[in-house]
């Protein structure tokens, strides 16, 4: 694994994981519409 | 129209079964390989322009045109896109919309059957009975030949019928079981079959996908090998190859898979979302799904396929199973890396439970927009919908199972429905959405009870770069693409028998469409999209 390949993976696991928790916590966190 | 308004029982019920709905098996066998020959981490670039501007945007307008239609009190794609499509044109391209998923089913099921018996065959390993048969003392080459022959006996790739004939086949009984399993969830309705199922269904996934990951990534080096290890063969997946991004193939790639890969375009989001309320938020609950299906794909799938290949089979024997396609890398040479893999049976199961998950979880969304619009169309219960539409495909899915050699049928359906379709009413929606009904008032119904706000520039992408892009594709398509497509049918009866049963569901679901739209009319609903919604009135 190269320099460049980590930087991909990590780059690209911490927008996907990062986003889905952001989305997660937005949805769990906000009351419902009445 | 329906014996009970149906409706979701809670946000997050919605977003997990449009999330399930877009994971699937592609997550994990077509993403990886997709990655593998177009420029490896490189591949992230294109991929996650096309998200953005692609996959999200045109999500979106699904999103926001099912639950305007769901307003008017219509929940088929037909129906929808005659609202916001505003007329007859709009609403016979929405037949796609049901098309689509009720066609994919008759062979995603079969598919589905083979991951529930491939866990059912992990489990007898389990408990030392014979299993898929391949000898991970036997050297490699052997090992293939037992996983392919094991594959092709079960799925009858080598004879027409071979399933049927001749007593009851293993893989008929898996089919059988995965159907009425997916029929039991569709009847018991959106909030308690769907919903339910989805609730538990995808949380199940991700422990099973965190557990497999776990195992790959804690894996020694191979022993003969010591340079198959998890770093190399992660680096085989992730390390750069810019050379690829200058290539429009690698870019045509990566926009195929994120728009596969999110079921845009699918006919399902449209219907899931016309059972929201006009309150409730689409523009957080797309992404969310979104978020959740990229997740699966890249912090899963990216992870453990080839990362695991690449330790047992080296550079070479990963590269013939990603250019062997997803299928066989999924039920050929992923067995041969669990049967080397130290608690190989075990992870086994676990990863074809996953992939029955996810497989079940995309395969219930797509019975659903049928029994929506046969509901809708001809005014029938959901009890009789769902008998219609489980008989219509029985017989679609049975006509699959039967011409399985060399997979010719559920090749044929795959490409003209699963693939060119999908781009026809991907780019039919967007250009409604941002052209027929107007972008702002499309923008500005999205934003009804949203939880946040939709960028700006999105405008600009769903009015021009997103109907540019489908049309490009469907140009590129025909010039490419059909012409081999079209000399298929010609050589091989199968196919063009299939493409045949394929005509008489649409001349079926036109005549359907035919009497809703009397029908509708006939109780005074705005079909045309000429009023704006009542919310204060039910809709049966």
């Amino acid at each position: 694994m190269t320099t460049q390949g980590w930087v991909f993976m990590v780059t690209s696991l911490a927008f996907v994981w990062g986003l889905c928790a952001w989305c997660y916590y937005r949805v769990l966190s906000t009351p419902p519409a009445d | 129209m329906s014996e009970q308004k149906q409706q979701w029982g809670s946000r997050l019920g919605v977003i997990l079964a449009v999330a399930g709905s877009a994971v699937g098996l592609g997550n994990f066998l077509r993403f990886p390989g997709q990655a593998a020959q177009n420029g490896g981490g490189a591949f992230m670039i294109p991929y996650f322009c096309a998200l953005l501007l692609l996959g999200i945007p045109i999500g979106w307008a699904e999103w926001t045109m099912g639950r305007y239609g769901g307003r008017k009190g219509f929940h088929s794609a037909p129906a929808i896109m005659g609202v916001v499509g505003k007329g007859r044109i709009a609403r016979y391209f929405g037949i796609i919309g049901v098309l689509i998923p009720l066609g994919v089913y008759f062979y995603y099921v079969i598919i589905e059957s083979w991951c529930l018996s491939y866990c059912f065959e992990y489990v007898r390993q389990i408990a030392g009975g014979a299993g898929l048969g391949i000898d991970s003392k036997a050297p490699i080459a052997d090992q293939a030949r037992s996983s392919a022959e094991f594959f092709d006996n079960f799925t009858g790739a080598k004879f027409d019928g071979v399933t049927v004939k001749g007593g009851i086949h293993e893989s008929l009984v898996f089919w059988s079981l995965t159907f009425a399993l997916n029929v039991w969830f569709v009847y018991r309705g959106l909030s308690k079959g769907i919903e339910a199922f989805c609730k538990w269904a995808m949380p199940a996934m991700a422990v099973c996908a965190l557990v497999v990951l776990v195992r790959v990534l804690t894996l020694p080096a191979n022993d003969a090998l010591p340079d198959q290890n998890v770093l190399t063969g992660l680096g085989y997946m992730w390390n750069p190859d810019f050379a690829a991004l200058k290539q429009a193939k690698t870019w045509m790639a990566a926009a195929g898979q994120i728009f596969f890969s999110l079921s845009v375009g699918f006919g399902v989001i449209i219907n899931y979302a016309s059972y929201m309320r006009r309150k409730d938020d689409v523009v957080l609950s797309g992404l969310t799904s979104a978020a959740t299906n990229e997740m699966f794909e890249v912090g899963f799938g990216g992870m453990i396929t080839l990362t695991s290949a690449f330790i047992f089979l080296g550079a070479s024997g990963t590269i013939a199973a990603v250019q062997s396609g997803s299928f066989s890398l999924g039920f050929k040479t992923l067995p041969i890396v669990f049967a080397q893999m130290p608690m190989g049976n075990l992870i086994g199961a676990l990863w074809f439970f996953m992939l029955f998950l996810a497989a079940i979880t995309s395969s219930l969304s797509m019975l659903q927009p049928t029994k929506a619009f046969i509901e809708e169309a001809i005014g029938v219960s959901r009890k009789m919908s769902t008998t219609l539409v489980t008989i219509v495909a029985l017989i679609g899915s049975f006509w699959v199972l039967w011409f399985s050699k060399d997979g010719v049928a559920l090749g044929t359906i795959d490409e003209w429905v699963g693939t060119f379709l999908i781009v026809i009413l991907a780019a039919v929606q967007v250009i409604c959405f941002g052209w027929v009904f107007g972008l702002e008032r499309g923008l500005r119904e999205a934003h009804e009870g949203a939880q946040m706000r939709i960028p700006r520039v999105f405008g600009f992408v769903l009015k021009y770069v997103a109907p540019s892009y489908l049309l490009i594709a469907i140009f590129m398509f025909c010039k490419d693409d059909m012409p081999g497509m079209l000399t298929k049918l010609g050589g091989n009866p199968v196919a063009r028998n299939t493409l045949i049963m394929i005509a008489v569901v649409i001349a079926g679901l036109m005549f359907l469409t035919y009497l809703g739209e009397k029908r509708w009319r006939a109780a005074g609903m705005d079909l045309d999209g000429e009023r704006e919604p009542d919310d204060t009135k039910g809709h049966a």
